[in-house]
């Protein structure tokens, strides 16, 4: 539950998502469901030459499953914060 | 977990499909007169689009079929660009076999100019009706969240369950975008020091000095 209530937190704020197949994709976090499902609005692909055809994407669903990474802004982490919520999660505390 | 595309070919008399009702699976939508495009080519047209809660299903009007489930479904966006392609469609990516588990480059789903139908990575739907987009966009969206992993739904067992934090809201599944999860940084009434582990540490080296009457700083 840690990082939906994360990206709960961070809706509004622009990241970027990388897929599992190399695909990243940047823009406003719209929303995130408990499967960490997301959409994404004001997308723009961010290496456009390889998947010219998410180019003319302006809002998107990414499954859950298939993101390996979701990219942070600078002021969307608050480290201690979050370094605290890991430690509690990780003891199931 | 079925990945990739597959051919459908349980079609009754009157077009529909025939579901796994046994299993739950429902109608949601149907949209006549849908074009289905498969990877970098327009496939036949135009043919009908039924969504359920499993899958998507799209038969030809010569009655070929083609469906994929959406647990399979890795993205889908509403495309209206029209250098990126001449029609305002529903834009989908594929999690193929192929791809799951290696790189793989996206345009390899034709091999002599036949269609590898599970190596098809790219879809996309173009209703006859571009008004129609953000609804079927939306229909998607629910259809998806109907279908998380299988892997996924075993985390939410027991081991994992934070009690009093009012979860139970997450099996309602019409709002399943808020909850009353505890923003990061409030604990509520939680305290927390009880999960503190006490740290047990066993080193000579960090016993309290011995004291030596004749060694005191300011001693002489």
């Amino acid at each position: 539950m840690l990082f939906f209530s994360y990206f709960k937190e961070l809706v509004g704020k622009e990241v970027t998502v990388e897929l599992k197949n190399d695909l990243a994709i940047r823009g406003t976090l719209h929303s995130v469901d408990q499967y960490l499902n997301i959409k994404l609005e004001n997308t723009c692909v961010v290496d456009q030459d390889k998947y010219p055809h998410m180019l003319s994407v302006r809002n998107c669903f990414i499954r859950g499953s298939v993101v390996r990474y979701v990219l942070l802004p600078q002021d969307g982490v608050d480290i201690d914060i979050l370094h605290d919520a890991t430690r509690r999660e990780a003891r199931g505390g | 977990m079925v990945l990739g595309l597959y051919t459908f070919a349980d079609i009754a008399a009157d077009g529909a499909p025939r579901l796994e009702a046994a299993d739950g699976e429902e109608l949601v939508r149907v949209d006549r007169a849908a074009e289905l495009a498969l990877g970098p080519r327009a496939l036949k047209a135009p043919g009908t689009l039924f969504l359920t809660t499993r899958r998507v299903i799209w038969v030809s009007d010569g009655g070929e079929g083609y469906a994929v489930d959406f647990v399979a479904v890795s993205l889908h966006a509403v495309s209206r660009d029209p250098e990126a392609y001449p029609y305002p469609c529903i834009y989908t990516q594929i999690e193929t076999e192929a791809s799951s588990g290696e790189e793989s480059d996206v345009s390899d789903s034709e091999t002599n100019g036949e269609l590898e139908l599970s190596k098809v990575t790219e879809m996309r739907i173009i209703p006859s009706d571009p008004g129609q987009l953000d609804e079927l966009f939306e229909a998607f969206c629910n259809c998806a969240e109907l279908n998380p992993d299988p892997s996924a739904e075993s985390d939410e067992e027991p081991g994992w369950v934070h009690g009093d934090e009012g979860y139970e809201d997450m099996t309602d599944g019409s709002d399943t975008e808020f909850s009353d999860v505890n923003p990061i940084g409030q604990t509520g009434e939680q305290d927390i020091t009880h999960a503190v582990i006490k740290l047990q540490i066993n080193d000579q080296r960090f016993e309290d000095a011995e004291i030596d009457e004749e060694s005191h700083i300011n001693g002489n």
